[in-house]
C-alpha cells in the first residue's frame, strides 16, 4: 500500500485528517475523555460530593457527556458542511429515542398507578362472598 | 442429539396440514425437476439467485411476496369458511387449536412476508432507476437482505409440516406466548423467523437510506427527487428507527422463553403490559412503513396517467416527512383499553387524529393532479381511484377508532378487523397491484393484458367490499375478532356475504396468474419497444425495457423536476436527441452466492434454535459468519463492462428513440 492510499483509508467520513498522527491523536484524546468520564461517574456514586438524591441526575449528565465524546471522537460527528446528513440522522435518532423513552415511561407509570390490584381484589373476604 | 425434534412433530393425524404440506413439497420438487430438465438452473443461479443487480433482487422480492400472498390468502379463506360454517349447532371443520394457528399465521405472513417483501421489492426495482444511478449503495448486502427475508419465510412455512405455529395471534402477546401457556414450538417459530427476516429488513433500510442520501444522478437534488424516492426514504428511516425496537422486544420474549427470564411473565416481577407498549412502538410505524411507499406509487401513477406534473409536490414531501415523525407519537391507540387512563389516552387519541391531516393533504393532491388532466383510465388508474374511495372510508373509521370512548366499545371487534383491512388492502395491496401493472413492462419488456388487468381490479374492489363491509356491522353488534365458533345464528347472512367476498378476491388472484400466463404467451404483440410505454415522467422510462445491468450508459443530467419529461419534450420539439456522449467502460459489482449460502446457514441455525438442537445452532451460526468473512476476503470486486458493449447498447437505444421521434413528428 502506498503512502497516500494509507492516508486516504484512515480518514473517516466527514472528518478529513492530514496525517495518521493527528488521526491517532484524536482517538487518544477521545479515549482519555471517555475514561475520565467513566472514572468520575464511579467516583460521584461512591462519595458524598453530590447531594444524595442528586446523584442520579449527575450520572445522567455524565452519561450524556459520554455519548457526546463517543459521537465526536469515535463516530466523527462534526458540524462541517459535508456532514449535514450525519447531523440530521443524529437529530432524527435523538428525537425518536426521546419520544419512545418519554412515552414509554409516561405510559407505564400510569399503567402502574391504574392497573395494580385494587383493595377489593386483594380482599379475600369479598372474593369468597 | 435432535433436541425436542421427534417423529411426533409431523402432523400424521391432521389431514389438512399433512395433505397441504405434501402437495407443496411435491409441487416444489416437480418445479425444481422441470427447471432442471429445461436446463434453466445455471441461468437462475447466475441471473437471479446470486445476482447483485437491484432489479433482479427487486423481482425476487416481488415473486416471494406474491407466493406468500397465496399462502396468506389460503389461510384467509379457511378462516372465512370456518366462520361461515361454525354457527349455532355446527362446529365447522377446524378445531380451535388449528384455527388459532391459522389466524396467527395469516397475520404474520401477510405483514412480514407479503406486504414487506412486495414494498421492498418495488423500492429495489424502482429507486435506483428513478434516481438515475446504476445500483444501490451496497449491492451484495442487498442480496443478503433478500435471502435473510426468504430464510424467515421458509421457517414460517416449515412450521406447517414440522411442529406447529403460534396460537397467539400475529403479535404473540404474553403472558399467552410465555412458556407456561405456550409450551410448544409455535411461538419459537414465530420469534426466530421474525428475528432472521428482521435483520434482513434493517440491512435493507441501511442500504436505501444511504443510496437515496448519497447516490443520485448529477443535478438530482432532494427537491427534484420523484415522490416515490421521497416516500421510500421516509419509509426506510422508519424501518431504521422502528425495527430495532421489534428485535429487542422479541429478543426479550426469547430470553423469557429460553433462559427463564421474567420480562413479561406474571411472576418474578415481569410486566406483560410493557410488551404491548414496546411491540406497538414498532407496530404503528410499521403500518406507515408499508403505506408510505404505496403513496409514492400512487403519486407516480397519478402524474403519469393524468399527463400532468404532480399537484403540490412540496406539500407531498412535507406531508410524508410529517407522517414520518408523527407515526412515532400514536402507538398507544392500539391499547387504549389497557388502562393508561384518560389523560394519556387523550394525548394519543388527538395525535392519532392529527396524523390523518397529512394523509388528507395527499388525497387532495392526487385529486387535483387528476383535475384538468388528460386522465387515461388504464389499470393503474383504476387502482388509484379505487384506492381513494376505499382508503378514505378506512381512514374515517380509523379516526373513529382514535376516539378513546368509541374504541372502548369496538376494541378487538370485527370493526377493527374491517378497519385495518380496509386501509391495508385498499392502500397497500391496491398500490402493489398498480405498481405491478405499471412497472411490469420496465422489468420484462412487455405489457400485461389490459382487459384481464381490469377484471382483476374489479375482483379485488368488489370482493374487498363484500368481504369486509359486513364485518363493520358485526363489529358494532359486538362480534369479537378471532372467533372459532359463532353462537348467534343471526350473524350467518353477514358471514356468508363475507365468504362470498373472499371467494371473489380469490378469483382475482387466480385471474392475476391467468393474466401473467396469457401476457407471456402473447408477449410478441405487446412488446414495449421504446422503453416508455405509458408516456412516463421519471427517469426509469429513459432507459430501454428491460434495462441493461448498468441501467444507464451515461448517468443522466438532471435539470429540474420531472427530469425525463423535460428531456423528452425538448427532444420531441427539436426532433433530435441530446448529443451523443463519450461512452466509458462501466464497473459493476460481481455476482456472489454469499447471500444464499448465508441464508442457508441462518435457516439451519433458526430451525435448530426452535427445536433446541444446540450443536446445529452453533454450526449454523459459525457457517453464516464464515461465509461473510470469506466474502470480505475476496479478490475480485467488480467486473468491467467493455466500452464496445456499452456503446452498442446505447446506440441501439438512440436508434429506437430517433425512429420514434420521427414517427411522432410525422403524425402531428
Amino acid at each position: 500500500m502506498t503512502e497516500p492510499e494509507a492516508e486516504q483509508m484512515s480518514v473517516a467520513p466527514g472528518e478529513p485528517h492530514d496525517s495518521l498522527l493527528s488521526e491517532s491523536l484524536s482517538y487518544v484524546i477521545g479515549l482519555g475523555l471517555a475514561l475520565l468520564l467513566t472514572a468520575v461517574s464511579f467516583w460521584v456514586a461512591s462519595t458524598s460530593v453530590l447531594w444524595g438524591p442528586g446523584v442520579a441526575t449527575g450520572l445522567v449528565v455524565l452519561a450524556i457527556a459520554q455519548m457526546g465524546v463517543h459521537l465526536v471522537f469515535f463516530l466523527h460527528i462534526t458540524s462541517g458542511p459535508d456532514n449535514t446528513n450525519n447531523i440530521l440522522a443524529l437529530a432524527f435518532g435523538v428525537l425518536i429515542v426521546f419520544l419512545v423513552m418519554i412515552g414509554t415511561i409516561w405510559i407505564m407509570s400510569h399503567m402502574n398507578a391504574n392497573m395494580g390490584p385494587t383493595p377489593e381484589m386483594m380482599n379475600l373476604h369479598t372474593q369468597r362472598g | 442429539m435432535f433436541g425436542k425434534l421427534s417423529w411426533d412433530a409431523i402432523p400424521f393425524h391432521d389431514p389438512i396440514p399433512l395433505f397441504t404440506s405434501l402437495v407443496v413439497i411435491l409441487a416444489l420438487a416437480a418445479l425444481a425437476i422441470w427447471v432442471w430438465r429445461k436446463g434453466w438452473w445455471p441461468y437462475l443461479w447466475h441471473q437471479y439467485i446470486t445476482s447483485t443487480d437491484h432489479k433482479k433482487i427487486g423481482i425476487m422480492y416481488i415473486v416471494l411476496g406474491l407466493l406468500m400472498l397465496v399462502r396468506g390468502f389460503s389461510d384467509a379463506i379457511m378462516m372465512r369458511l370456518q366462520q361461515s360454517m361454525a354457527i349455532g349447532a355446527s362446529q365447522g371443520y377446524l378445531p380451535p387449536e388449528h384455527y388459532n394457528q391459522i389466524f396467527s399465521a395469516h397475520g404474520t405472513i401477510m405483514i412480514f412476508f407479503v406486504a414487506m417483501p412486495l414494498v421492498i421489492g418495488f423500492m429495489n426495482f424502482v429507486v435506483p432507476l428513478q434516481l438515475g444511478v446504476r445500483d444501490v449503495a451496497f449491492p451484495t448486502m442487498n442480496n443478503v437482505s433478500f435471502w435473510l427475508t426468504a430464510s424467515g419465510a421458509l421457517l414460517i412455512n416449515v412450521s406447517l409440516f414440522v411442529g406447529e405455529f403460534a396460537r397467539t395471534g400475529w403479535l404473540a402477546y404474553p403472558p399467552l406466548s410465555e412458556l407456561r401457556f405456550s409450551p410448544g414450538v409455535g411461538v419459537d417459530y414465530y420469534l426466530v423467523a421474525l428475528q432472521i427476516s428482521g435483520v434482513g429488513t434493517i440491512l435493507t433500510a441501511v442500504n436505501f437510506v444511504t443510496t437515496i442520501l448519497k447516490i443520485r444522478a448529477p443535478g438530482m437534488s432532494y427537491m427534484r427527487m420523484p415522490v416515490f424516492c421521497w416516500t421510500s426514504l421516509a419509509s426506510n428511516l422508519l424501518i431504521l428507527a422502528a425495527f430495532p425496537v421489534l428485535t429487542v422486544t422479541l429478543g426479550l420474549l426469547m430470553l423469557d422463553r429460553y433462559l427463564g427470564f421474567h420480562f413479561f411473565t406474571n411472576d418474578g416481577g415481569g410486566n406483560s403490559m410493557l410488551y404491548m407498549n414496546l411491540i406497538w412502538v414498532w407496530g404503528h410505524p410499521e403500518v406507515y412503513i408499508l403505506i408510505l411507499p404505496a403513496f409514492g406509487i400512487y403519486s407516480e401513477v397519478a402524474a403519469t396517467f393524468s399527463g400532468k406534473p404532480l399537484f403540490g409536490y412540496r406539500s407531498m414531501v412535507f406531508a410524508t416527512l410529517a407522517i414520518c415523525i408523527i407515526s412515532f407519537c400514536v402507538w398507544l391507540h392500539h391499547f387504549f383499553t389497557m388502562g393508561a387512563g384518560a389523560d394519556v389516552n387523550a394525548v394519543f387519541g388527538i395525535a392519532s387524529m392529527i396524523i390523518a391531516i397529512p394523509t388528507g393533504v395527499k388525497i387532495f393532491n392526487w385529486l387535483f393532479t387528476m383535475y384538468g388532466g388528460r386522465v387515461r383510465f388504464s389499470v393503474p388508474m383504476h387502482y388509484l381511484i379505487g384506492f381513494m374511495l376505499t382508503f378514505v372510508i378506512g381512514g374515517l373509521t380509523g379516526v373513529l377508532l382514535a376516539i378513546p370512548p368509541v374504541d372502548f366499545v369496538v376494541h378487538n371487534t370485527l370493526f377493527l378487523i374491517a378497519h385495518f383491512h380496509q386501509v391495508i388492502i385498499g392502500g397497500v395491496v391496491f398500490a402493489i397491484m398498480a405498481g405491478y401493472t405499471y412497472w411490469f413492462p420496465k422489468a420484462f419488456g412487455f405489457t400485461l393484458d389490459e382487459r384481464l388487468g381490469k377484471a382483476v381490479f374489479w375482483c379485488w374492489f368488489i370482493g374487498f367490499h363484500l368481504a369486509f363491509m359486513p364485518l363493520y356491522v358485526l363489529g358494532f353488534w359486538g362480534g369479537t375478532r378471532r372467533l372459532q365458533h359463532i353462537s348467534d345464528p343471526s350473524w350467518a347472512p353477514w358471514l356468508h356475504v363475507a365468504l362470498l367476498g373472499a371467494v371473489i378476491i380469490g378469483v382475482g388472484i387466480v385471474l392475476t396468474v391467468v393474466q401473467l400466463l396469457y401476457s407471456i404467451r402473447t408477449r410478441d404483440q405487446r412488446r414495449d419497444v421504446t422503453g416508455d410505454p405509458w408516456d412516463g415522467r421519471t427517469l426509469e422510462w429513459l432507459t430501454l425495457s428491460p434495462p441493461p445491468h448498468y441501467n444507464f450508459a451515461v448517468l443522466p443530467d438532471v435539470h429540474g423536476e420531472e427530469a425525463y419529461w423535460t428531456r423528452k419534450q425538448t427532444a420531441i420539439k427539436q426532433v433530435a436527441l441530446i448529443e451523443e456522449p463519450d461512452y466509458q467502460p462501466i464497473e459493476m459489482p460481481v455476482d456472489t452466492p454469499t447471500g444464499v449460502i448465508c441464508a442457508f446457514f441462518t435457516s439451519l441455525c433458526g430451525f435448530a434454535v426452535i427445536w433446541h438442537i444446540w450443536w446445529l445452532a452453533i454450526l449454523g451460526l459459525i457457517g453464516a459468519f464464515a461465509v461473510l468473512v470469506w466474502y470480505a476476503w475476496r479478490d475480485e470486486h467488480e467486473h468491467l463492462i467493455p466500452v464496445g458493449e456499452v456503446r452498442k447498447n446505447a446506440r441501439e437505444r438512440r436508434r429506437i428513440r430517433m425512429e420514434h421521434l420521427h414517427e411522432l413528428s410525422q403524425s402531428t
